[in-house]
Protein backbone atom coordinates (compact mmCIF):
# COMPACT_ATOMS: atom_id res chain seq x y z
CA UNK A 1 0.00 0.00 0.00
CA UNK A 2 1.37 3.47 -0.93
CA UNK A 3 0.72 6.15 1.30
CA UNK A 4 0.16 9.61 -0.70
CA UNK A 5 0.83 12.46 1.02
CA UNK A 6 -2.55 13.41 1.31
CA UNK A 7 -3.26 10.60 3.08
CA UNK A 8 -0.53 11.37 5.55
CA UNK A 9 -1.61 14.57 6.12
CA UNK A 10 -4.92 13.72 6.76
CA UNK A 11 -3.78 10.59 9.11
CA UNK A 12 -1.51 12.93 10.95
CA UNK A 13 -4.26 15.94 11.31
CA UNK A 14 -7.39 13.10 12.79
CA UNK A 15 -4.44 11.89 15.52
CA UNK A 16 -3.41 15.44 16.17
CA UNK A 17 -7.40 16.01 16.64
CA UNK A 18 -7.66 13.28 18.77
CA UNK A 19 -4.85 13.72 20.51
CA UNK A 20 -6.42 17.50 21.92
CA UNK A 21 -9.72 15.95 22.46
CA UNK A 22 -7.50 13.51 24.38
CA UNK A 23 -6.00 16.10 26.48
CA UNK A 24 -8.90 18.22 26.25
CA UNK A 25 -10.76 16.05 28.20
CA UNK A 26 -7.95 15.34 30.96
CA UNK A 27 -7.74 18.81 31.83
CA UNK A 28 -11.63 19.33 31.89
CA UNK A 29 -11.48 16.30 34.02
CA UNK A 30 -8.45 18.13 36.43
CA UNK A 31 -10.53 21.36 36.18
CA UNK A 32 -13.71 19.61 37.22
CA UNK A 33 -12.87 17.58 40.05
CA UNK A 34 -10.50 20.19 41.43
CA UNK A 35 -9.97 19.84 45.38
CA UNK A 36 -11.73 23.28 46.15
CA UNK A 37 -11.67 24.61 49.74
CA UNK A 38 -15.28 23.82 50.69
CA UNK A 39 -16.55 26.98 52.81
CA UNK A 40 -17.88 30.23 51.85
CA UNK A 41 -15.39 32.71 51.61
CA UNK A 42 -15.09 35.89 53.86
CA UNK A 43 -17.64 38.38 53.90
CA UNK A 44 -20.12 36.55 51.45
CA UNK A 45 -22.80 38.68 51.46
CA UNK A 46 -20.69 41.78 50.30
CA UNK A 47 -20.22 41.52 46.12
CA UNK A 48 -16.71 41.90 44.85
CA UNK A 49 -18.46 44.56 42.47
CA UNK A 50 -17.21 43.89 39.29
CA UNK A 51 -13.84 42.46 37.80
CA UNK A 52 -10.29 43.99 39.84
CA UNK A 53 -7.79 44.68 36.93
CA UNK A 54 -4.22 44.86 37.21
CA UNK A 55 -2.15 47.66 38.80
CA UNK A 56 -2.16 50.87 37.14
CA UNK A 57 -4.94 50.28 35.32
CA UNK A 58 -7.03 53.49 33.76
CA UNK A 59 -10.48 54.15 35.15
CA UNK A 60 -12.69 51.58 33.78
CA UNK A 61 -14.32 53.26 30.29
CA UNK A 62 -10.91 54.69 29.72
CA UNK A 63 -9.07 51.19 30.02
CA UNK A 64 -11.56 49.03 27.97
CA UNK A 65 -11.42 51.15 25.84
CA UNK A 66 -7.60 50.94 25.23
CA UNK A 67 -7.05 47.67 25.78
CA UNK A 68 -6.94 45.36 22.86
CA UNK A 69 -6.73 41.90 24.42
CA UNK A 70 -2.93 41.60 23.43
CA UNK A 71 -1.68 39.20 26.37
CA UNK A 72 1.70 41.29 26.79
CA UNK A 73 0.61 41.67 30.91
CA UNK A 74 -0.87 37.81 31.00
CA UNK A 75 2.58 37.01 29.99
CA UNK A 76 4.94 39.67 31.73
CA UNK A 77 3.06 38.34 35.01
CA UNK A 78 3.62 34.69 33.88
CA UNK A 79 7.56 35.31 32.95
CA UNK A 80 7.69 37.20 36.66
CA UNK A 81 6.20 34.27 38.16
CA UNK A 82 3.29 35.70 39.52
CA UNK A 83 0.69 34.28 37.33
CA UNK A 84 -2.02 36.58 38.63
CA UNK A 85 -3.50 37.84 35.48
CA UNK A 86 -6.17 36.37 33.57
CA UNK A 87 -8.36 37.13 30.72
CA UNK A 88 -12.31 37.48 31.63
CA UNK A 89 -14.93 35.25 29.89
CA UNK A 90 -17.38 35.40 28.16
CA UNK A 91 -19.79 35.66 30.75
CA UNK A 92 -19.00 39.08 31.09
CA UNK A 93 -19.21 39.97 27.01
CA UNK A 94 -17.96 43.25 27.55
CA UNK A 95 -15.13 42.74 29.62
CA UNK A 96 -14.12 39.99 27.41
CA UNK A 97 -10.82 39.37 26.80
CA UNK A 98 -9.79 42.68 28.85
CA UNK A 99 -7.36 41.20 32.08
CA UNK A 100 -7.99 40.20 35.43
CA UNK A 101 -6.92 38.99 38.47
CA UNK A 102 -8.97 36.16 38.51
CA UNK A 103 -7.50 34.06 41.79
CA UNK A 104 -6.14 35.57 44.83
CA UNK A 105 -6.42 33.08 47.06
CA UNK A 106 -3.74 31.61 45.16
CA UNK A 107 -2.61 33.58 42.69
CA UNK A 108 -2.23 36.91 43.95
CA UNK A 109 -0.52 39.95 42.49
CA UNK A 110 2.72 40.93 43.86
CA UNK A 111 3.30 44.61 42.95
CA UNK A 112 5.87 43.64 41.02
CA UNK A 113 5.01 46.81 39.09
CA UNK A 114 6.37 44.95 35.36
CA UNK A 115 2.74 45.29 33.88
CA UNK A 116 1.73 49.08 33.44
CA UNK A 117 6.13 49.24 32.67
CA UNK A 118 5.10 47.29 29.55
CA UNK A 119 1.47 47.73 28.56
CA UNK A 120 2.01 48.70 24.94
CA UNK A 121 -1.49 50.14 24.60
CA UNK A 122 -0.96 53.03 27.53
CA UNK A 123 -3.84 51.04 29.27
CA UNK A 124 -2.39 50.23 32.18
CA UNK A 125 -0.01 53.51 33.22
CA UNK A 126 3.42 53.29 35.08
CA UNK A 127 2.87 54.64 38.87
CA UNK A 128 3.93 54.22 42.56
CA UNK A 129 3.46 51.18 44.46
CA UNK A 130 1.06 52.86 46.79
CA UNK A 131 -0.77 55.04 44.00
CA UNK A 132 -2.37 51.43 42.91
CA UNK A 133 -5.96 51.06 42.94
CA UNK A 134 -6.71 47.70 42.12
CA UNK A 135 -9.08 47.27 45.15
CA UNK A 136 -9.61 47.32 48.87
CA UNK A 137 -8.58 44.21 51.00
CA UNK A 138 -11.17 43.71 53.37
CA UNK A 139 -10.80 41.73 57.08
CA UNK A 140 -13.91 39.31 58.04
CA UNK A 141 -14.01 40.20 61.52
CA UNK A 142 -15.54 37.34 62.37
CA UNK A 143 -13.41 34.81 60.92
CA UNK A 144 -9.88 36.59 61.81
CA UNK A 145 -7.33 34.80 64.23
CA UNK A 146 -6.41 38.23 65.34
CA UNK A 147 -9.56 39.34 66.01
CA UNK A 148 -10.72 36.63 68.12
CA UNK A 149 -8.00 36.19 70.71
CA UNK A 150 -5.03 34.96 68.71
CA UNK A 151 -1.71 37.09 67.82
CA UNK A 152 -1.48 36.42 64.11
CA UNK A 153 0.29 38.93 61.80
CA UNK A 154 0.44 36.56 58.52
CA UNK A 155 -1.70 39.67 56.53
CA UNK A 156 0.77 42.32 58.09
CA UNK A 157 3.71 40.16 57.12
CA UNK A 158 2.64 39.12 53.68
CA UNK A 159 1.79 43.07 52.97
CA UNK A 160 4.06 44.94 50.49
CA UNK A 161 2.72 48.03 51.97
CA UNK A 162 3.68 46.74 55.28
CA UNK A 163 2.57 49.64 58.09
CA UNK A 164 1.90 51.71 55.57
CA UNK A 165 -1.42 50.03 55.55
CA UNK A 166 -2.12 47.45 58.68
CA UNK A 167 -2.99 49.33 61.60
CA UNK A 168 -3.23 47.23 64.94
CA UNK A 169 -5.51 47.45 67.68
CA UNK A 170 -4.23 45.04 70.13
CA UNK A 171 -5.94 44.50 72.81
CA UNK A 172 -6.98 41.18 75.18
CA UNK A 173 -8.90 39.96 71.92
CA UNK A 174 -6.01 39.75 69.77
CA UNK A 175 -3.65 42.19 68.02
CA UNK A 176 -6.60 43.14 65.75
CA UNK A 177 -5.03 44.19 62.20
CA UNK A 178 -7.10 46.65 60.65
CA UNK A 179 -6.36 47.49 56.88
CA UNK A 180 -6.85 51.28 56.03
CA UNK A 181 -7.81 52.85 53.44
CA UNK A 182 -4.34 53.30 52.03
CA UNK A 183 -4.85 49.07 50.36
CA UNK A 184 -3.86 49.30 47.09
CA UNK A 185 -5.82 45.42 46.67
CA UNK A 186 -2.55 43.54 45.32
CA UNK A 187 -4.27 40.37 47.66
CA UNK A 188 -1.44 38.78 48.69
CA UNK A 189 -2.87 39.25 52.14
CA UNK A 190 -5.54 37.14 50.96
CA UNK A 191 -3.22 34.41 50.10
CA UNK A 192 -1.31 33.89 53.12
CA UNK A 193 -4.29 33.85 55.36
CA UNK A 194 -3.67 30.91 57.59
CA UNK A 195 -7.43 30.18 57.50
CA UNK A 196 -9.43 27.79 55.37
CA UNK A 197 -10.43 29.65 52.67
CA UNK A 198 -8.56 33.01 54.16
CA UNK A 199 -10.54 36.49 55.75
CA UNK A 200 -10.05 38.80 53.58
CA UNK A 201 -11.74 39.72 50.30
CA UNK A 202 -10.60 42.42 48.33
CA UNK A 203 -13.32 44.37 47.19
CA UNK A 204 -13.28 47.11 44.22
CA UNK A 205 -12.85 50.77 45.40
CA UNK A 206 -16.05 51.60 44.05
CA UNK A 207 -17.80 49.36 45.67
CA UNK A 208 -16.13 49.59 48.81
CA UNK A 209 -17.32 53.32 48.60
CA UNK A 210 -21.06 51.59 48.48
CA UNK A 211 -20.65 50.06 51.92
CA UNK A 212 -18.01 51.95 53.76
CA UNK A 213 -19.88 53.43 56.44
CA UNK A 214 -21.29 49.92 57.49
CA UNK A 215 -18.18 48.18 57.36
CA UNK A 216 -15.94 51.32 59.47
CA UNK A 217 -18.77 51.30 62.35
CA UNK A 218 -18.68 47.44 62.50
CA UNK A 219 -15.16 48.52 63.54
CA UNK A 220 -15.92 50.91 65.81
CA UNK A 221 -18.60 49.17 67.24
CA UNK A 222 -16.17 45.65 67.98
CA UNK A 223 -13.71 47.69 69.45
CA UNK A 224 -15.77 49.44 71.83
CA UNK A 225 -17.69 46.70 72.66
CA UNK A 226 -17.93 45.56 76.58
CA UNK A 227 -15.85 42.54 78.04
CA UNK A 228 -18.80 40.40 77.89
CA UNK A 229 -20.81 40.91 74.68
CA UNK A 230 -17.27 40.73 72.87
CA UNK A 231 -17.32 37.30 74.77
CA UNK A 232 -20.69 35.85 73.17
CA UNK A 233 -19.59 37.20 70.11
CA UNK A 234 -16.52 35.64 69.75
CA UNK A 235 -17.31 32.24 71.83
CA UNK A 236 -20.56 32.04 70.70
CA UNK A 237 -20.38 32.86 67.16
CA UNK A 238 -16.77 33.48 65.72
CA UNK A 239 -14.72 30.37 67.28
CA UNK A 240 -17.13 27.59 65.92
CA UNK A 241 -16.88 29.17 62.30
CA UNK A 242 -12.96 29.63 62.39
CA UNK A 243 -13.05 25.84 64.19
CA UNK A 244 -15.18 24.79 61.53
CA UNK A 245 -12.97 25.88 58.80
CA UNK A 246 -9.67 24.83 60.29
CA UNK A 247 -6.80 26.36 60.54
CA UNK A 248 -4.67 25.22 57.12
CA UNK A 249 -1.01 24.72 58.76
CA UNK A 250 -0.19 22.85 56.09
CA UNK A 251 -2.19 24.52 53.37
CA UNK A 252 0.17 24.34 50.01
CA UNK A 253 1.11 27.33 48.62
CA UNK A 254 1.08 27.37 45.28
CA UNK B 1 26.55 31.99 -20.57
CA UNK B 2 25.90 32.16 -24.13
CA UNK B 3 24.67 28.47 -23.88
CA UNK B 4 23.94 28.61 -19.98
CA UNK B 5 20.40 31.46 -21.90
CA UNK B 6 19.76 28.43 -24.20
CA UNK B 7 19.46 25.75 -22.36
CA UNK B 8 17.40 27.99 -20.02
CA UNK B 9 15.33 28.80 -22.90
CA UNK B 10 14.74 25.79 -24.19
CA UNK B 11 13.90 24.47 -20.97
CA UNK B 12 11.69 27.42 -20.54
CA UNK B 13 9.77 26.52 -23.88
CA UNK B 14 9.54 22.75 -23.09
CA UNK B 15 7.36 24.26 -20.03
CA UNK B 16 4.83 25.99 -21.94
CA UNK B 17 4.77 22.50 -24.14
CA UNK B 18 3.83 20.58 -21.07
CA UNK B 19 1.67 23.16 -19.40
CA UNK B 20 -1.57 22.70 -21.06
CA UNK B 21 -3.48 21.10 -18.62
CA UNK B 22 -3.73 23.30 -15.36
CA UNK B 23 -2.49 20.52 -13.04
CA UNK B 24 0.75 20.50 -15.33
CA UNK B 25 1.31 24.19 -14.20
CA UNK B 26 1.13 23.98 -10.91
CA UNK B 27 3.38 20.47 -11.22
CA UNK B 28 5.48 21.63 -13.57
CA UNK B 29 6.20 24.94 -11.89
CA UNK B 30 7.34 23.13 -8.71
CA UNK B 31 9.76 20.42 -9.69
CA UNK B 32 11.25 23.22 -12.16
CA UNK B 33 12.43 25.42 -9.43
CA UNK B 34 13.34 23.54 -7.21
CA UNK B 35 15.85 21.52 -9.38
CA UNK B 36 17.53 25.27 -10.30
CA UNK B 37 16.87 26.73 -6.68
CA UNK B 38 18.99 24.30 -5.11
CA UNK B 39 21.93 26.39 -3.54
CA UNK B 40 19.33 28.82 -2.31
CA UNK B 41 17.13 27.89 -0.14
CA UNK B 42 13.65 28.31 -1.45
CA UNK B 43 11.56 30.93 -0.72
CA UNK B 44 8.43 29.59 0.84
CA UNK B 45 10.47 27.31 2.91
CA UNK B 46 12.19 29.43 4.14
CA UNK B 47 9.19 31.95 5.01
CA UNK B 48 7.92 29.02 7.17
CA UNK B 49 10.86 28.51 8.79
CA UNK B 50 10.60 32.35 9.76
CA UNK B 51 7.29 31.45 11.02
CA UNK B 52 8.16 29.18 13.38
CA UNK B 53 10.82 30.93 14.32
CA UNK B 54 8.88 33.37 15.41
CA UNK B 55 6.22 30.90 16.92
CA UNK B 56 8.94 29.42 18.34
CA UNK B 57 9.88 32.82 20.29
CA UNK B 58 6.81 33.09 21.67
CA UNK B 59 6.76 30.08 23.18
CA UNK B 60 9.38 30.48 24.91
CA UNK B 61 7.72 33.12 27.36
CA UNK B 62 5.86 29.95 29.03
CA UNK B 63 9.81 29.31 29.79
CA UNK B 64 9.76 32.71 31.47
CA UNK B 65 12.64 33.10 28.56
CA UNK B 66 11.99 37.03 27.82
CA UNK B 67 12.42 37.30 24.40
CA UNK B 68 9.08 37.67 22.84
CA UNK B 69 6.30 38.20 25.41
CA UNK B 70 2.79 38.75 24.64
CA UNK B 71 0.95 37.87 20.87
CA UNK B 72 1.11 38.90 17.21
CA UNK B 73 -1.70 42.05 18.06
CA UNK B 74 0.98 43.41 20.81
CA UNK B 75 4.32 42.46 22.18
CA UNK B 76 7.19 43.30 24.21
CA UNK B 77 10.58 41.95 22.27
CA UNK B 78 13.14 41.73 24.64
CA UNK B 79 11.65 43.28 28.09
CA UNK B 80 12.74 46.44 26.47
CA UNK B 81 10.56 46.91 23.10
CA UNK B 82 6.83 47.35 22.94
CA UNK B 83 5.27 46.52 19.76
CA UNK B 84 1.92 47.10 18.55
CA UNK B 85 0.10 46.25 15.33
CA UNK B 86 -1.18 48.73 13.27
CA UNK B 87 -4.56 48.66 12.57
CA UNK B 88 -4.74 46.98 16.66
CA UNK B 89 -3.48 50.70 17.25
CA UNK B 90 -5.71 52.47 15.09
CA UNK B 91 -8.75 50.60 16.78
CA UNK B 92 -7.37 51.50 20.37
CA UNK B 93 -7.05 54.94 19.63
CA UNK B 94 -10.12 55.55 17.87
CA UNK B 95 -11.97 53.59 20.64
CA UNK B 96 -10.24 55.57 23.38
CA UNK B 97 -10.38 58.75 20.87
CA UNK B 98 -7.68 59.34 23.84
CA UNK B 99 -3.59 59.81 22.13
CA UNK B 100 -0.54 58.28 24.44
CA UNK B 101 2.80 58.57 23.38
CA UNK B 102 3.24 54.79 24.63
CA UNK B 103 1.43 53.96 21.74
CA UNK B 104 2.70 55.93 19.35
CA UNK B 105 6.38 54.85 20.22
CA UNK B 106 5.02 50.76 20.33
CA UNK B 107 3.83 51.58 16.89
CA UNK B 108 6.69 53.34 15.49
CA UNK B 109 8.72 50.10 15.13
CA UNK B 110 6.41 47.99 13.60
CA UNK B 111 5.41 50.37 10.99
CA UNK B 112 9.16 51.23 10.04
CA UNK B 113 9.40 47.31 9.51
CA UNK B 114 6.60 47.19 7.33
CA UNK B 115 7.75 50.25 5.65
CA UNK B 116 10.65 47.99 4.50
CA UNK B 117 8.87 44.89 4.04
CA UNK B 118 5.26 45.47 2.95
CA UNK B 119 2.36 43.39 3.35
CA UNK B 120 4.94 40.60 3.88
CA UNK B 121 3.62 40.20 7.30
CA UNK B 122 0.45 38.11 5.34
CA UNK B 123 3.11 35.89 3.79
CA UNK B 124 5.93 35.68 6.73
CA UNK B 125 4.88 36.43 9.82
CA UNK B 126 1.06 35.30 10.20
CA UNK B 127 0.32 32.42 11.64
CA UNK B 128 -2.62 31.94 9.79
CA UNK B 129 -1.74 31.78 6.30
CA UNK B 130 0.27 28.37 7.18
CA UNK B 131 -2.99 27.14 8.94
CA UNK B 132 -4.80 28.10 5.90
CA UNK B 133 -2.49 26.14 3.52
CA UNK B 134 -3.31 23.03 5.73
CA UNK B 135 -6.66 23.51 4.90
CA UNK B 136 -6.08 24.10 1.24
CA UNK B 137 -4.33 20.94 1.53
CA UNK B 138 -7.14 18.87 2.87
CA UNK B 139 -9.50 20.28 0.51
CA UNK B 140 -6.34 19.76 -2.40
CA UNK B 141 -9.20 19.55 -5.61
CA UNK B 142 -9.66 22.95 -5.81
CA UNK B 143 -6.40 23.94 -4.56
CA UNK B 144 -5.55 27.26 -6.33
CA UNK B 145 -8.44 27.12 -8.39
CA UNK B 146 -10.99 29.48 -6.94
CA UNK B 147 -14.87 29.90 -7.42
CA UNK B 148 -14.75 32.63 -10.08
CA UNK B 149 -17.48 34.17 -7.82
CA UNK B 150 -15.35 34.56 -5.02
CA UNK B 151 -12.61 35.52 -7.71
CA UNK B 152 -14.49 38.47 -8.81
CA UNK B 153 -15.14 40.53 -5.09
CA UNK B 154 -12.95 43.32 -5.30
CA UNK B 155 -10.11 43.33 -2.51
CA UNK B 156 -11.39 47.28 -2.46
CA UNK B 157 -14.81 45.77 -0.16
CA UNK B 158 -12.20 44.66 2.25
CA UNK B 159 -10.89 48.55 2.79
CA UNK B 160 -15.65 49.25 3.60
CA UNK B 161 -15.09 46.62 5.93
CA UNK B 162 -11.95 47.95 7.94
CA UNK B 163 -13.32 51.63 7.92
CA UNK B 164 -17.09 49.81 9.27
CA UNK B 165 -14.62 48.31 12.19
CA UNK B 166 -13.09 51.45 12.94
CA UNK B 167 -16.62 53.55 13.53
CA UNK B 168 -18.31 50.06 15.10
CA UNK B 169 -15.02 50.54 17.37
CA UNK B 170 -15.82 54.33 18.30
CA UNK B 171 -19.14 53.95 18.74
CA UNK B 172 -18.82 51.15 21.32
CA UNK B 173 -15.62 52.74 22.43
CA UNK B 174 -14.12 48.87 22.92
CA UNK B 175 -11.16 47.97 19.56
CA UNK B 176 -13.74 45.97 18.60
CA UNK B 177 -12.33 43.50 15.62
CA UNK B 178 -9.00 43.16 17.87
CA UNK B 179 -10.77 42.10 20.74
CA UNK B 180 -13.22 39.91 19.72
CA UNK B 181 -12.99 38.34 16.18
CA UNK B 182 -9.03 38.90 15.21
CA UNK B 183 -7.16 35.55 14.24
CA UNK B 184 -4.01 36.85 15.43
CA UNK B 185 -5.62 37.69 19.29
CA UNK B 186 -7.79 34.14 19.60
CA UNK B 187 -4.69 32.22 18.24
CA UNK B 188 -2.32 33.66 20.75
CA UNK B 189 -5.29 33.80 23.51
CA UNK B 190 -5.69 29.78 22.59
CA UNK B 191 -2.43 28.97 23.05
CA UNK B 192 -2.04 31.12 26.08
CA UNK B 193 -4.95 29.78 27.76
CA UNK B 194 -4.11 26.35 26.53
CA UNK B 195 -0.86 26.31 28.50
CA UNK B 196 -2.34 28.01 31.49
CA UNK B 197 -5.01 25.68 31.95
CA UNK B 198 -2.41 22.81 31.50
CA UNK B 199 -0.08 24.13 33.94
CA UNK B 200 -3.18 24.67 36.25
CA UNK B 201 -2.86 28.31 36.44
CA UNK B 202 -5.86 30.44 36.60
CA UNK B 203 -7.27 30.75 32.93
CA UNK B 204 -11.05 31.20 32.29
CA UNK B 205 -11.87 27.80 30.03
CA UNK B 206 -14.86 30.27 28.21
CA UNK B 207 -11.88 32.48 26.47
CA UNK B 208 -10.13 29.18 25.16
CA UNK B 209 -13.43 27.66 23.77
CA UNK B 210 -14.01 31.31 22.03
CA UNK B 211 -10.43 31.57 20.76
CA UNK B 212 -10.44 28.07 19.72
CA UNK B 213 -14.22 28.01 18.05
CA UNK B 214 -12.97 31.32 16.33
CA UNK B 215 -9.63 29.97 14.94
CA UNK B 216 -12.12 26.47 14.02
CA UNK B 217 -14.46 29.15 12.28
CA UNK B 218 -12.31 30.68 10.18
CA UNK B 219 -10.79 27.58 9.36
CA UNK B 220 -14.09 26.36 7.83
CA UNK B 221 -14.64 29.44 6.25
CA UNK B 222 -11.35 28.77 4.41
CA UNK B 223 -12.45 25.44 3.53
CA UNK B 224 -15.38 26.74 1.53
CA UNK B 225 -14.03 30.73 0.26
CA UNK B 226 -10.29 29.57 -0.56
CA UNK B 227 -8.26 33.05 1.30
CA UNK B 228 -11.34 35.23 0.55
CA UNK B 229 -10.76 36.26 4.54
CA UNK B 230 -6.66 37.03 3.20
CA UNK B 231 -7.67 38.67 0.10
CA UNK B 232 -10.87 40.32 1.13
CA UNK B 233 -11.88 40.32 4.65
CA UNK B 234 -8.58 40.42 7.62
CA UNK B 235 -8.76 44.36 8.26
CA UNK B 236 -4.58 43.71 9.73
CA UNK B 237 -4.08 42.43 6.48
CA UNK B 238 -5.59 45.45 4.50
CA UNK B 239 -3.44 47.97 6.95
CA UNK B 240 -0.29 46.32 5.92
CA UNK B 241 -1.34 46.28 2.14
CA UNK B 242 -1.12 50.06 1.82
CA UNK B 243 2.21 49.67 2.97
CA UNK B 244 2.62 48.04 -0.30
CA UNK B 245 2.07 51.37 -1.81
CA UNK B 246 5.54 52.69 -0.79
CA UNK B 247 7.61 49.58 0.71
CA UNK B 248 11.22 49.54 0.06
CA UNK B 249 10.48 45.68 -1.19
CA UNK B 250 8.90 45.24 -4.20
CA UNK B 251 8.86 42.37 -7.20
CA UNK B 252 10.62 43.93 -9.71
CA UNK B 253 10.81 42.47 -13.51
CA UNK B 254 13.09 42.48 -15.61
CA UNK B 255 12.04 43.42 -19.20
CA UNK B 256 12.15 41.13 -22.46
CA UNK B 257 12.18 37.53 -20.84
CA UNK B 258 8.35 36.88 -20.25
CA UNK B 259 7.29 34.19 -22.10
CA UNK B 260 3.75 34.96 -21.11
CA UNK B 261 2.95 31.50 -19.78
CA UNK B 262 0.92 32.35 -17.09
CA UNK B 263 2.57 30.22 -14.27
CA UNK B 264 2.98 33.34 -12.12
CA UNK B 265 -0.88 34.26 -11.75
CA UNK B 266 -1.52 30.47 -12.03
CA UNK B 267 0.71 30.18 -8.54
CA UNK B 268 -0.70 33.62 -6.55
CA UNK B 269 -3.03 32.51 -4.26
CA UNK B 270 -3.75 36.25 -3.18
CA UNK B 271 -5.23 36.13 -7.03
CA UNK B 272 -2.81 39.33 -7.67
CA UNK B 273 -3.05 40.09 -11.75
CA UNK B 274 0.62 40.12 -11.90
CA UNK B 275 0.66 40.25 -15.77
CA UNK B 276 -0.48 43.88 -16.50
CA UNK B 277 2.94 44.50 -14.22
CA UNK B 278 5.25 43.20 -16.23
CA UNK B 279 6.00 46.03 -18.95
CA UNK B 280 5.96 48.23 -15.74
CA UNK B 281 9.36 48.38 -13.16
CA UNK B 282 7.40 47.17 -10.29
CA UNK B 283 4.53 45.44 -8.49
CA UNK B 284 2.74 47.37 -6.04
CA UNK B 285 -0.59 45.45 -5.49
CA UNK B 286 -2.05 45.77 -2.00
CA UNK B 287 -2.74 41.89 -2.06
CA UNK B 288 1.33 41.19 -2.37
CA UNK B 289 2.14 39.21 0.59
CA UNK B 290 5.60 38.60 -1.04
CA UNK B 291 5.40 35.03 -0.78
CA UNK B 292 7.71 34.38 -3.44
CA UNK B 293 5.09 31.75 -4.99
CA UNK B 294 5.53 33.82 -8.32
CA UNK B 295 8.96 33.80 -8.40
CA UNK B 296 9.37 30.01 -7.71
CA UNK B 297 6.52 29.40 -10.30
CA UNK B 298 8.20 31.68 -13.13
CA UNK B 299 9.20 29.93 -15.96
CA UNK B 300 12.68 31.63 -16.17
CA UNK B 301 13.07 30.37 -12.57
CA UNK B 302 12.99 33.74 -11.23
CA UNK B 303 14.96 35.79 -13.39
CA UNK B 304 11.87 37.62 -14.42
CA UNK B 305 10.52 38.82 -11.05
CA UNK B 306 12.28 38.94 -8.56
CA UNK B 307 12.05 40.43 -5.11
CA UNK B 308 14.17 44.12 -4.25
CA UNK B 309 14.80 45.94 -1.71
CA UNK B 310 14.74 49.31 -2.37
CA UNK B 311 16.28 50.82 -5.64
CA UNK B 312 18.89 47.70 -5.10
CA UNK B 313 19.86 46.30 -8.60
Amino acid sequence: MKITRRDFLKTSLITGAALTAGSGLAVFERYAFAEKEEFLGPLPDIDVGGIIRPPGALPERQFRSKCISCGVCVNVCHVMKYDAIAVAGVQDIRNFGAPYIKDMRDFPCGLCMECPKHCPTGALKKIEKENVAMGMALIDFGLCFGWNGDVCLSCSKACPLGAHVFDFYSGEWGNQPYINEKCVGCGLCVKYCPLGGSAIKVVTKRQYETFRSSYVSEFRQLLSMAHEERYAVVYGQNLPQIMARGRLVEREYR
Amino acid sequence: MNTDKDSQRSDSKDVIARSNSDEAISKDGISHSAQNNNRKMKLSKLRRFVLLGIIVLFLLQFLRIKVLVGGLTGSLAVWFVKLIDVFAYFESLIASMDFTITALFAVLPIAVIYLVFGRAFCGWVCPMDFLFEVVDKIRGDRQWTMDDRIKRISPKVGYVILFGLLVVSGLISIPFFTNYISHLTNFFRFLTGSVFIALNLPAEPAVLAFSGGMIFLLLGFEYFFPRLWCRVLCPVGKTYGLFNKISLLKLKFTEGECGECNLCENMCYMNVRITPYIDRPSLRDVNCIYCGRCVEGCETKGRLIKMKIGGLK
